[in-house]
Parts: structure tokens; sequence; C-alpha cells
């Protein structure tokens, strides 16, 4: 293999990494601190997608259809948190995980109401490439990364200098502690569940330019980000970035040696780190209910 | 002989019930519940007696379908054989993940089974596309041979073939539910240090849970491969994943005949609305959302208890006793 694949392969898998880790961060925020499994971050992914879609349609610019499908998502988070979470944060995990999977599949019902099943196509917004170490990289994907970046240190600030965030952090230690110090957990919750959604939102609309967006797209990412969740760990943010980094490294490096690799290598991965160390790399050990 | 009887009353009842139904629905119609049950019973009795929630059925859903498709696509024509093939090679493949997924705690098994799910689906769809024929899928309804006694290429023999075999899974499953066995496995979901007390390994009853939940699914695969006669990866496509946990929830959870009553509900309904609404999945999501709000007991769940009283106000006092096992199911 040369070193100009390579380099495109690891540049390719950094790029689809950021994705992963801006969906996954959702995912484990909502498990860490609510202990749920919300499948429904997978919808909020389609929903940023196709509102990067419209807008750009509209407006030609595919920026403000990412924001667009930030702010959009961010309020479908909240709607569905109000109207169908908020009555079941006292049940099983389980009951969340089936809870979450009909709000998703009923989603995709309405997007297919809204779009159609045809998959679209969204302009990429940076058409230049760039020179690194002699191979060019589509300036777009590093963009991806920059953007992954920021929202890791902006969640990192977030969560270790503000309160709400230190609080954030106390509740996946121990919420009825933080509920007992008098602060307002109901409302902590709302304000992770929204994150999380505008996060998935966000991975959604950068990934489209990238992919065709088509109503399925939230159940063909499920898989990788099921597997970053799980190799990092639930709950813990800091293996959520490595696993991502890790599986979108399987599968860029991977695709490139075996093209059938890209799915089964990341599966065989956390079927190996589960064998080890049964709840993935940085793991809570247990789970307090 | 009276406790035989009684031991066989229920389920006489519930598949007189399904036999009599095949003279007033269409034939395809009640084979598609009479699979569609035995399909979901082994969810069921994952989430309501194991306290698993499995999003993966489809995948041995799909290694069932495939085995049997394999062995009727390129080496025999039997169909009985087949089917063998496909239980076999659910018992193969859930032996082989099962001791690495039931050591997980609930919520990975979750993921890790719905992962699965989606795995099996590449794997059909592209890894191995050169055998599976991808997106294509097999077809070999003109292999299958005419078999002397039951000719299951014909969809009537077919149908009284499903329903012995759904007839002779709910059977087992009964049976089940009356061994130590199946209390070991009620209680490895309610409180497993109990369990460990007692003396029993949790891991053993799970993953003996496993393998027989998985299995009937893989004999459910092997039936869709059979009747329909050809397979394609859409059968474990995540878009289905969650189909036998609704039909399981809208049966209602962990009880004997609320996969049959779901079953049915299921298919009916999506007869009836894709007739009126083409956006299937709308629906089917937001009812699923409502049942869960609405206290997740499920049809059966809600109608058994109601059933059971009038039926115990019309029998003797001394049937009481029976009548208060048969409440519990």
């Amino acid at each position: 293999m040369d070193a100009q694949l390579l380099i495109s392969g690891v540049i390719f898998g950094l790029s689809i990494g950021s994705i992963f880790f801006l969906m996954a961060i959702g995912l484990s925020l909502c498990f860490g601190l609510m202990r749920i499994i919300s499948l429904d971050q997978m919808l909020y992914y389609s929903i940023g997608g196709y509102l990067t879609f419209s807008l750009s349609l509209a407006t030609g610019s595919v920026w403000l259809g990412v924001l667009g499908g930030l702010v959009v998502s961010g309020i479908s988070a909240f709607a569905v948190e109000r109207l169908v979470f908020r009555r079941i944060y006292e049940r099983e995990l389980t009951f969340s995980m089936i809870t979450s999977f009909g709000i998703l599949i009923g989603g995709i019902g309405i997007i297919k109401f809204f779009w159609g099943v045809v998959p679209r196509p969204v302009p990429v917004p940076i058409q230049i490439q760039t020179g690194i170490f002699g191979t060019d990289v589509p300036v777009y994907r590093l963009v991806v990364v920059a953007v992954a970046i920021l929202v890791y240190l902006g969640i990192w600030l977030f969560l270790n200098r503000t309160i709400t965030g230190k609080a954030i952090r106390a509740g996946i230690e121990d919420v009825e502690h933080v509920e007992g110090l008098g602060i307002n957990v109901s409302r902590l919750f709302t304000i992770t569940f929204i994150i999380a959604g505008s996060l998935s939102g966000l991975a959604g609309g950068l990934h489209a330019p990238l992919i065709m967006v088509d109503p399925t797209m939230g159940l063909e990412v499920l898989a990788f980000v099921f597997m970053v969740v799980i190799i990092g760990g639930l709950g813990s943010i800091k293996g959520t970035l490595i696993s991502a980094l890790i599986v979108g490294q399987v599968v860029s490096i991977g695709s490139l040696i075996y093209a059938p690799l890209a799915q089964m290598a990341p599966f065989a991965i956390m079927l190996l780190i589960l064998l080890v160390k049964p709840t993935g790399l940085y793991g809570s050990a247990l789970l307090k209910k | 002989m009276l406790k035989a009887f009684q031991w066989w009353r229920g389920l006489l009842l519930a598949f007189s019930l399904l036999a009599v139904s095949r003279v007033f629905l269409p034939l395809p119609f009640v084979i598609e519940v009479v699979i569609f049950s035995v399909y979901t019973i082994g969810c069921s009795f994952l989430l309501g007696r194991v306290g698993f929630i499995s999003f993966g059925q489809p995948a041995y859903l799909a290694v069932g379908a495939y085995a049997t498709a394999f062995y009727l696509f390129y080496f025999g024509t039997n169909p009985y054989v087949g089917i063998l093939m496909g239980v076999l090679a659910g018992v193969a493949v859930s032996s082989i993940v099962g001791p690495l997924f039931v050591r997980l705690r609930s919520d990975y098994f979750a993921l890790v089974n719905l992962a699965l799910a989606v795995i099996v689906f590449y794997l059909m769809q592209k890894v191995l596309a050169g055998i599976t024929h991808g997106d294509n899928g097999l077809w070999f309804l003109t292999n299958i041979a005419s078999t002397p006694m039951l000719d299951l290429s014909r969809p009537s023999d077919f149908f009284i073939f499903s329903f012995l075999v759904a007839l002779a899974v709910w059977a087992f499953y009964k049976y089940l539910d009356d061994t130590v066995y199946g209390a070991c496995c009620l209680a490895t979901k309610i409180n497993e240090d109990k369990l460990k007390f007692l003396g029993y390994s949790n891991y053993r009853v799970r993953l003996l849970a496993f393998i027989i939940a998985n299995t009937t699914t893989a004999l459910a695969g092997a039936m869709y491969a059979v009747y329909l006669g050809f397979v394609s990866p859409e059968m474990s496509s995540p878009s289905r994943a969650a189909d036998p946990v609704i039909v399981t929830i809208l049966g209602g959870v962990g009880t004997l005949y609320g996969p049959i009553v779901g079953a049915f509900a299921y298919t009916g309904m999506k007869d009836v609305i894709s007739k009126f609404i083409g956006n299937w999945e709308l629906f089917i999501g937001f009812l699923l959302v409502f049942i869960m709000l609405a206290g997740e007991k499920g049809i059966w769940g809600t109608l058994q208890p109601w059933l059971a009283a009038r039926f115990a106000r019309k029998t003797a006092v001394a049937d009481a006793s029976t009548d208060e096992t048969e409440t519990r199911r």
C-alpha cells in the first residue's frame, strides 16, 4: 500500500470517526445521566441530514443548512423528551430502548412522508483540496474533524467549568445525591437530551455532503454508533472519543485492504474487547439504577 | 387423565381457534400468522422470562432461512432436510455467540444483539454476495421436491405442517414453564443473586434460554424460506429488527399466548392499514410508543385476566386451584 493511499485513508477514517463521535456522545451522555438508551438519536441524525439538504437547496448555503439541522433536531429532541421520555425515566433500561426504537421507526415514517424515499444529494460546501505530505485531501473532511475537536473541547469545558456541567457530571455518578442538593434534576435531563439531540443533528448535517441523504440513513450508521458506544463503554465521554477514533480508522483502513472488512472488522474488534472487558474500555463496572 | 386434559386444554383451545380461522381467512394470511408467532415466541421468552431484550432476532431468523436456502439451492431438494439444516444452523450459531453474549449486562446485550443483526444483514448482502446473490436473493421454489405425506410445496399442506410445528413449539414452551428450569429462568430475571445462592448458575440458565429461543427463531426462518421459496437479506434488515419486539409487546410480554394474539393483530393491521396508508412504519412506530406508555400489558395481557375471571365463575370450585395456575400465564 503506498503512502498517499494510506494518508487519504487516515484522513477519511478521522472524518468518519468524528461523525460517529458526535452521534455516540449523545447516546453515551443520555445513558450516563438518565440511564436510558436513546435510539432516537439516529432520528435526529436523519433530521439534521434532511434539513441540510432542504435548506442548502433553498438558500444555497450548506452551512446554513447544517445550522438549521442542528437547531431543528434540538427542538425535536426537546419535544420528544417532554412528551415521551419524561414519563419513562423511572422505568427499566429496556423500556426506553423499545420506546425510542418506536420513535425512530415512526420518525423515519414522517421523513418518508415529507421528503419521499429517493436518496438526495447534498453539495459539498468546500470543493478545494489541500496537500498533506504530498497527498491531495479534501478540505471539507478536515473541517469535519475540526468541528468534532471543537465539540469535544466545548463539551469538556461545559462539563468541567460550568455549574450545570458539573451537576451533570455529578449526576452521572449519583443522581439521587444531586437531587438531594436541591438541583433541578429534571431540567438537567432536558438540557442533556437537547445537547445530545443537537449533536446528532450536527453529525447528520456534516455527514450529508459526504453521503446521500435517504430515509434509512439513521439505520445505516446505527450499527457503527453502537459499536463506538460499546467499545468505549456506555456513559464515558473519553472512552467514546477513543473508540470513535479506533472505529473510524478500522472502517477506513479495513476497506482499503479488503472492502467488506469495513463492516466486519469493527464488529470483530468489539467482540474481542467485550471478551476481555464486558463493559467496554471505559465503562462503569456497575449499573446503578 | 383429567390432569393431562387440563394441561392441554388451553393449548388445544388456542390452536383450534387458529384452525377455525383457516376457514374464514385467506390461507397466506393464516400461514403468515403461524410462522410469525413461532418467530416471536423466542423473543417473548427472552424478554418475559429471562429479562433479555433482543433486537437481534432477525439475525437468527436469517441464519435459519439462509441455511435452509443454501441446502435447497445448492445441495438437495427435500424441504424437511432443509428445515432441519436451518434448525441445526440456529443451534450452531447461538451456541457460538451465546457464551459471549449472555455474559453481558442486559443493556450491552441489547446493543450487541442489534449490532449482530446489522452485521448479518451486511454479511448476506455484501460479504457473501458470491453465494447469497446479494440483494437479488436466492430463488429455489422450483427446487423443492414434493414429499409423500405432507407436500410442503403446496400451501394447504404447508399450513398443516406449520400448524403442527407451532403446536409442538407451544407445547414445548408450556412444558418449559412447568419445569424447574422454567422457574430458574424467571428467577434469573427477577433476582439473580438469590438464584446464585440456591446453587444454580445464572450463566448456564441464560445460555440455555438463549439457545432455545434463538433456535426457535431459526426454525421460523427455515419455515419462511420453504414457504416463500426465496430468501433475501431484507429479512434481517435493521428496519425490521423491531418486528418481533413489537409483536411481543402487542401481544403481552411473557404470556404464553401473547405471541399468537400479537402476530394475529400485527399481521391483520398490516394488511388492513397498508391499504389506506402507504406509510406503514409511521403507524407501527407510534403504536409501539403508545403501547409502552399505556402500560405495556399488550392485548393478551389485558384480555387474559378478564377471560380468566369469566371462566372461573363458570367452572366448579374444585377447579379453583388449577385455574389459579392458569391465571399465571
